[in-house]
């Protein structure tokens, strides 16, 4: 799309109605093992689910995995969108077998890359629970670890958290063994998801307050320009 | 008072049941008012944060008077504002993520950034979703809406920041203001 055209376009969805456009918001995930009796996993919660077993060790993605709270396919962009994940946390692993105590590791994964690795380039379960806790405070742990800079998701990717459980081994229905991952991302839509491609592309971190600077300096060219075009 | 900072707290009660998501304005659960929120064509809001009571995963499942499974979603219009990555509305904001009342074992993992505009003329809602297997009184179930209010000229400031793409917030509208006085000062001069 050419500069002109761009701004006629962000400027006629800026006078659209609120309700359509929601070009940036704010959005939030929660995984549980939490499925109802009979099922490892679920697209919708209920009261009556109760706890999915998971051994130690073993990893699953909290969108498509199989195991508790999932959604109906894997997380991607459309060529209209683009994501930013601002926060994972999850249930910390102390190593004590009780509540708020027994989770463990949370990884992204952008299409086949995993986010996190080891100095010499190995694989590793990423972001412990203890370091990035959820919720925070929980059994008096807070939050070691700030996800900065964020992580982009572009248009057109496959996006994924996978959690790693840590120590304790989960036991099916135990209530206490309930553990969960939060994540925080930012989905840009429509005209914004492309101002959020341009930012990146001038090497200017992709957030609310940057996306309004760059529609702001596209309206005051475009009024400059008027003003030049009738002088 | 063109611009109020206002907040909304909701106590659920027994009729609040598992698995019920209710209107925390006129759901006829806990304590309500008297029409559905909504904007007039002077006025403009701002939700800047959504709240409610959490508890640890842990306890989601707990049996009554100690596990909450609770859960907050905002619809504008017919829109609800959280979905789910493959575009599917879900229950919303989680208790353990934005706590009401915070404490110091149960602090916000989420912040309400960018804030939610509620346009002149627009209906806005917040719906409490409880996962719990517990009514909404025992535990004690409550969300807490805060956001602010523009009426009048301050909503037509409002509209036009929006149209700039400026961020609606107090100190915006401010500074607007200002920028209007000093540029008549200057015709006047």
């Amino acid at each position: 799309m050419s500069s002109y055209s761009m701004k006629n376009y962000v400027k006629s969805q800026n006078c659209k109605n609120g309700s359509e456009i929601m070009a940036m918001r704010s959005q939030i995930y929660e995984w549980t093992n939490l499925a109802p009796s009979g099922s490892t996993s679920t697209l919708f919660r209920r009261s009556s689910d109760i706890v999915v077993g998971l051994t130690s060790g073993t990893t699953v993605s909290v969108f498509v995995g199989g195991t508790g709270y999932n959604i109906t396919k894997p997380a991607e962009t459309t060529a209209t969108q683009f994501v930013v994940i601002e926060d994972v946390a999850c249930t910390p692993d102390n190593g004590a077998d009780s509540d708020g105590n027994n989770g463990g590791y949370t990884q992204i994964r952008i299409n086949t890359t995993n986010y996190f690795q080891n100095p010499d380039v190995t694989q590793q379960d990423g972001i412990p629970g203890l370091a990035s806790p959820y919720p925070r405070g929980v059994n008096n742990f807070l939050k070691t670890f700030d996800l900065y800079p964020d992580i982009y998701v572009l248009p057109g990717q496959v996006w994924d958290v996978l959690y790693t459980q840590g120590t304790q081994t989960l036991t099916a229905a135990e209530v206490d063994d309930c553990v969960a991952v939060f994540c925080k991302y930012t989905l840009y839509d429509g005209p914004d998801a492309l101002i959020a491609n341009k930012l990146l592309e001038l090497g200017i971190t992709v957030n609310p307050n940057n996306v309004d600077w760059y529609k702001r300096t596209l309206i005051e060219q475009q009024s400059a320009a008027t003003v030049g075009g009738s002088a | 008072m063109a611009m109020r900072s206002q907040l909304y707290e909701w106590i659920a009660n027994a009729t609040f049941t598992p698995d019920t998501t209710s209107s925390i304005f006129i759901g006829g659960t806990g304590n309500n008012i008297t029409k559905p929120a909504e904007t007039t064509a002077t006025q403009f809001v701002v939700i800047e944060q959504v709240a409610s009571t959490g508890t640890t995963p842990g306890n989601y499942k707990a049996l009554a008077t100690t596990g909450i499974q609770l859960y907050t979603q905002i619809r504008i219009n017919t829109t609800d504002y959280f979905l789910d990555p493959d575009n599917k509305p879900n229950d919303g904001i989680p208790g353990a993520a934005s706590p009401y009342p915070r404490t110091l074992t149960l602090q916000p993992s989420f912040t309400l950034y960018p804030d939610v505009y509620v346009l002149p003329g627009q209906v806005f809602d917040i719906l409490a979703t409880n996962r719990s297997l517990s009514n909404g009184n025992s535990p004690q179930m409550r969300c807490f809406c805060k956001y602010t209010l523009y009426d009048g000229p301050d909503a037509l400031i409002a509209n036009k920041l929006l149209e700039l793409g400026i961020s609606v917030s107090p100190a915006n509208v401010d500074w607007y203001k200002r920028s209007l006085i000093s540029q008549q000062s200057a015709v006047v001069a």
